[in-house]
């Protein structure tokens, strides 16, 4: 199996003699773990030869990746012997859930123990990981030419949004694998037979939810993710607050929840679920609204683009070909804003130099053009990604193709959404957004409980954020 | 009568050696990892260690307990991990005990409820959690809905309205543990010599009184000890109530564990979270020693 | 008395009925969960759930082999469980003999102390342990998340055997006192035997803690290490829930703690017709 490598670190064992006795008498599973699915895939090593760098040149390496459960992982893992033959450098994947995965990463980069060479990091814990100089600026590395080729791994490939998700003050700390934008997903037939078009407006969007609730035919119109936290329902927030003009810091630079346009926010999204929205949708996170508009009870909802994967899964899906995509409605500003959210690679600071560069060599590779492409259209597998990193693939006609396929007008909504509609103040970039996240999640998801008016909610909310920014 | 005296001096000093002898080996352990930890916690506690705001860690002496005191949030999770500890707890007695004097009846076959009974607390309780949140308790899909709006025509909010998720955690709870508390009073009621009831059901004691004064004072050993351990285990439950609730909505069924766990592991503030660690052992020390003296005074033979 | 017959009869038929339906309540979520692991995913999420489908293993089988196996974790706890409650029995079941029976010197203090340190609340402990673990260089071995669980393990099992001793009729001790048989074989050869029903509710229990314990699972083990636990997070990801391999898999991952749960309540039994002593108990 390809997670669970019987090979792990040396150094640790060599502490504890008898402990290479146990590992013997308990390398009993490993008859039951299948071998990476050889040959599955089409990768081969001539595309990396292109790179005018010498691949093998910290060969005997070992590394530890962490990730997440998640297709998109799954299918570099896949991949990664094409790595492993390239460079001689051996990688280890952990699978940790994502409730747990921040945490341990910080525990390790914050106690120095080097577990994690790299691992699938969250944007908005960067502010924090630099704060706190654990992980590597890698903008020199972008730059050596022995390590990188610039020219082939064509970095700014990549939405300047997304890049600039994993800096911090301009420098780069870490090298997105993936991304989404949050984009409109609606029900073809739906809104064919209500006569109306995706909207453009957060007034349209409403006044569309009106046209085609049903409750009673166990069809609701809209949901949006009211899950507590901050990637969560903080994650829906800050696109509303910024359309309709929020700025997240007043003139003394102080961060401010309550103004109008905050409030006013916070209305609209509390009003649109608790009138048009399934039961217990503040408790939905985005896996439960992908159930509900796969079983057809959903009729539209705004979230992840690479949602489109699980929605159009035959194993799951009820509605495969009657979906359509569009982008954010505009705000009262007139400005569409859509998410910003990456999976990236940093490379741990803790770790020794050779094993540094090591661990470069490994996130060049899984976001190298290449690599991007061989899991997501090319994949040999039946998940195939929707949120590669690279812009120039969204060109590509084999992987236009291939979205095309998950429902009407989404390339055009996806590429759009990453193009023109990322606000790089979409969020605060502080090293305490975390704390600050949390605190905001419960103030929104009080309010659209009803517990808290929004406006008291988000004074509420000010008191706490105060507390946790004082300096 | 002196050569008496002297063996039962020796007796008893033989006896104190041999305890000892026995008690030692699982003592030593316990000294050894549990020691280091809450010397670890108490003195995180005392500093501000904040990851997200490195530039301010230094120590900061009882500054984090002070705040405690006056953050409302402690307070409302303390609120909430009262009634949900003491709710559950009477709750998983009463049923559990209910539950093993019915058993206890059912001579045959009664191998089977024991395992039946035991298949909720089988269940990882983070899977549990998960289950609840989405099959059993989620409006318009989940089976508690299909029978509400069969059986009452109505659709409850389970896990989205405050009160009813309170309700429904402390269900969740309460459905996953209560057959340990169900299989220690069977346990122990069955070692209760059947000859007593014999001998009071001679003297025409009536079946209630013979459970009074016969079947409880006997059991109150094993009752004590299901208390104290329920207890603790509900004050610091975690898992099942994470992946229902996630502490929500707002914060209705956040306790402090869960408030602990949200302040170091989310907003990153170690000191202050630890400290909340503290007060929480704190409380679970007080609940424990008054438990623990009541069953005390019960008086053992 | 034939009065009094048809109520006893009566009380008789009711017992077992009403014990029977008490039962079939508690089971039924896990009914259900063995129903939707039988069901396709698609099926799941159907609404009105429905109990008549075309019912399929595949959801058992991908939890058995091939890229989502769950066995080699499982084989990971139960090495993992079975060594810490072998542990905890050997060092729990003399101490809380000690405890309970023997004039330990300290004995309230000492047994308060065992008390107390399970009471330390795991959140505030997964840092400590981690960074001790590091220390020591057990990180993701078999022997950290032992010694861990140990430290869960052995005061719920003293304090649990404690009340199972406190049960034993002091008559038998003194009756081997008089026997003049030695401290330890009064242990070994009649303490024990009376407790047997207790040390198997406790073995359950113990082995039950640490089979599905998740939080130290996920936190201080890892690539090498890899408790059942965690594995069940092969099939929640971040974009969807497979919920039918899920129930698949936790229904797969609690067979092993209902085998032993099997093995050890017959003991329970035995301890009960052992047990008897007769005309004894307390006056």
């Amino acid at each position: 199996m390809l997670v669970r490598n019987s090979g792990s670190n040396i150094t640790r064992r060599k502490l504890l003699g008898h402990s290479a006795l146990a590992g013997a008498a308990l390398a009993m599973p490993s008859i039951l773990t299948t071998a990476r699915p050889a040959g599955a895939q089409s990768l081969s090593a001539s595309a990396f030869a292109k790179a005018n760098i010498d691949w093998k040149q910290f060969k005997g390496e070992e590394i530890t990746v962490g990730v997440i459960p998640a297709g998109y992982f799954n299918n570099l893992i896949d991949v990664v012997d094409t790595f492993e033959d390239l460079s001689g450098i051996k990688v280890h994947f952990d699978k940790i859930p994502p409730g747990q995965i921040r945490q341990k990463a910080m525990l390790d980069l914050s106690s120095k123990t080097g577990v994690y060479a790299t691992h699938a990091a969250d944007p908005m814990y960067y502010p924090l990981y630099v704060a706190n100089n654990w992980v590597e600026p890698l903008d020199a590395y972008l730059a050596d030419p022995k390590i990188t080729d610039a020219a082939w791994f064509d970095y700014n490939d990549i939405p300047a949004g997304w890049r600039g998700s994993c800096s911090v003050g301009g420098k780069t700390y870490g090298i997105p694998y993936d991304g989404e934008a949050t984009v409109q997903v609606y029900r073809k037939d739906v809104y064919e037979k209500a006569g109306i078009n995706p909207a453009e407006t957060l007034d349209q969007f409403v006044a569309n939810a009106a046209k085609v609730h049903d409750p009673s035919n166990r069809l609701w119109a809209a949901a949006l993710r009211g899950f507590r936290g901050a990637g969560q329902n903080m994650y829906i927030y800050p696109s509303i607050f910024r359309e309709f003009g929020g700025e997240w810091y007043d003139s003394n630079k102080k961060l401010v929840v309550t103004t109008e346009p905050a409030i006013k926010a916070l209305e609209w999204y509390a009003d649109l679920l608790r009138r048009y929205a399934p039961p217990g949708v503040e408790n939905w996170n985005w896996p439960d609204i992908a159930d509900a508009f796969g079983q057809g009870t959903l009729a539209t909802y705004i979230d992840a683009h690479n949602s489109a994967g699980v929605i159009n899964d035959p194993q799951k899906s009820k509605v495969i070909g009657k979906i359509g995509y569009a982008r954010w409605p505009k705000g009262p500003t007139g400005k569409r804003v859509t998410s910003i959210w990456t999976w990236s690679f940093p490379i741990n600071a803790a770790l020794p130099e050779r094993r540094k560069k090591a661990t470069w060599l490994f996130i060049q590779w899984s976001a190298s053009k290449e690599t991007q492409t061989a899991t997501s259209y090319e994949f040999a597998g039946a998940y195939k990604r929707t949120d590669v990193n690279r812009t120039s693939l969204w060109q590509e006609p084999q992987y236009r193709k291939l979205m095309d396929s998950y429902g009407d007008n989404f390339v055009e909504a996806a590429t759009a959404s990453f193009r023109d509609d990322i606000d790089p103040d979409w969020r605060p970039l502080i090293p305490q957004w975390p704390a600050v996240g949390e605190i905001m999640a419960t103030a929104v998801q009080a309010a659209l409980v009803g517990q808290a008016k929004p406006k008291d909610a988000l004074t509420a909310a000010q008191k706490q954020i105060d507390q946790a920014t004082r300096s | 009568m002196k050569a008496a005296n002297q063996t039962r001096g020796e007796l008893l000093k033989d006896e104190r050696f041999f305890a000892a002898l026995l008690v030692a080996p699982g003592l030593l352990v316990l000294l050894v990892t549990t020691t280091a930890p809450l010397v670890y916690l108490l003195w995180t506690s005392l500093h501000h260690a904040n990851l997200s705001m490195p530039w301010m860690n230094g120590f900061v002496g009882l500054d984090h307990y002070v705040h405690m005191l006056g953050d409302g949030r402690f307070w409302d999770a303390l609120r909430l991990t009262a009634i949900y500890t003491v709710t559950t707890v009477v709750l998983q007695l009463v049923i559990g005990l209910g539950l093993a004097l019915l058993v206890l009846q059912i001579p045959l076959g009664q191998w089977l409820f024991r395992l039946v009974a035991i298949l909720p607390i089988v269940l990882a309780p983070v899977v549990v959690g998960l289950y609840w949140r989405t099959l059993m308790l989620s409006p318009s899909f989940g089976l508690f809905d299909v029978f509400t709006t069969q059986v009452f025509g109505k659709s409850y909010n389970w896990l989205g309205e405050p009160t009813l998720a309170l309700i429904s955690v402390i269900l969740i709870h309460t459905w996953q543990w209560t057959a340990f508390a169900f299989l220690v009073l069977l346990a122990s009621l069955a070692s209760i010599p059947p000859d007593l009831y014999e001998a009071a059901r001679i003297d025409r004691a009536g079946v209630i009184d013979r459970f009074r004064h016969i079947t409880l004072p006997l059991i109150r050993p094993a009752i004590m000890i299901v208390i104290i351990m329920r207890a603790m285990v509900a004050l610091s439950a975690f898992a099942a109530i994470y992946a229902a609730t996630g502490g929500g909505p707002g914060t209705a069924t956040q306790i402090l564990n869960l408030y602990a766990y949200q302040t170091s592991f989310v907003a990153l503030d170690f000191g202050y979270g630890s400290a909340q660690a503290i007060a929480l052992l704190i409380v679970t020390l007080a609940v424990s020693a008054a438990l623990f003296r009541l069953r005390r005074r019960g008086g053992l033979a | 008395m034939t009065r009094g017959g048809v109520r006893r009869r009566l009380a008789k038929a009711l017992i077992p009925a009403s014990a029977t339906a008490v039962l079939a309540l508690w089971a039924f979520p896990i009914f259900w969960a063995i129903v939707v692991a039988l069901k396709s995913e698609s099926e799941v999420l159907a609404f009105p759930p429905s109990l008549v489908f075309k019912p399929t293993l595949a959801n058992f089988g991908d939890s058995l082999v091939g890229r989502f196996s769950i066995l080699p974790e499982m084989w990971t706890s139960l090495v993992i469980s079975s060594v810490a409650t072998l542990l905890t029995i050997v060092l729990a079941v003399p101490a809380s003999y000690a405890f309970a029976r023997l004039r330990l010197p300290a004995g309230k203090f000492l047994g308060f102390y065992v008390l107390a340190t399970q009471m330390l609340p795991p959140v505030g402990l997964v840092i400590p342990y981690f960074l001790i673990l590091n220390r020591v260089g057990w990180l993701d071995t078999y022997q950290g998340m032992i010694t861990v669980y140990l430290t869960f393990s052995l005061p719920f099992a003293i304090w649990l055997m404690v009340s199972f001793m406190e049960d034993i009729p002091r008559e038998m001790e003194e009756a081997a006192a008089i026997d003049r048989a030695s401290r330890l074989k009064t242990l070994w050869y009649i303490i024990l035997p009376q407790v047997r029903g207790g040390i198997a509710v406790t073995v359950v229990f113990v082995f039950l803690n640490c089979w599905d314990e998740f939080l130290f699972a996920v936190q201080l083990s890892g690539n090498h290490v890899r408790p059942v636990t965690v594995a069940m997070y092969n099939f929640v990801s971040v974009e969807q829930t497979l919920w039918a391999k899920l129930s698949a898999a936790s229904l797969i991952a609690m067979v092993p703690v209902i085998a032993i749960g099997f093995a050890a309540q017959r003991h329970i039994v035995k301890g009960l017709t052992v047990g008897a002593v007769k005309g004894g108990g307390r006056r």
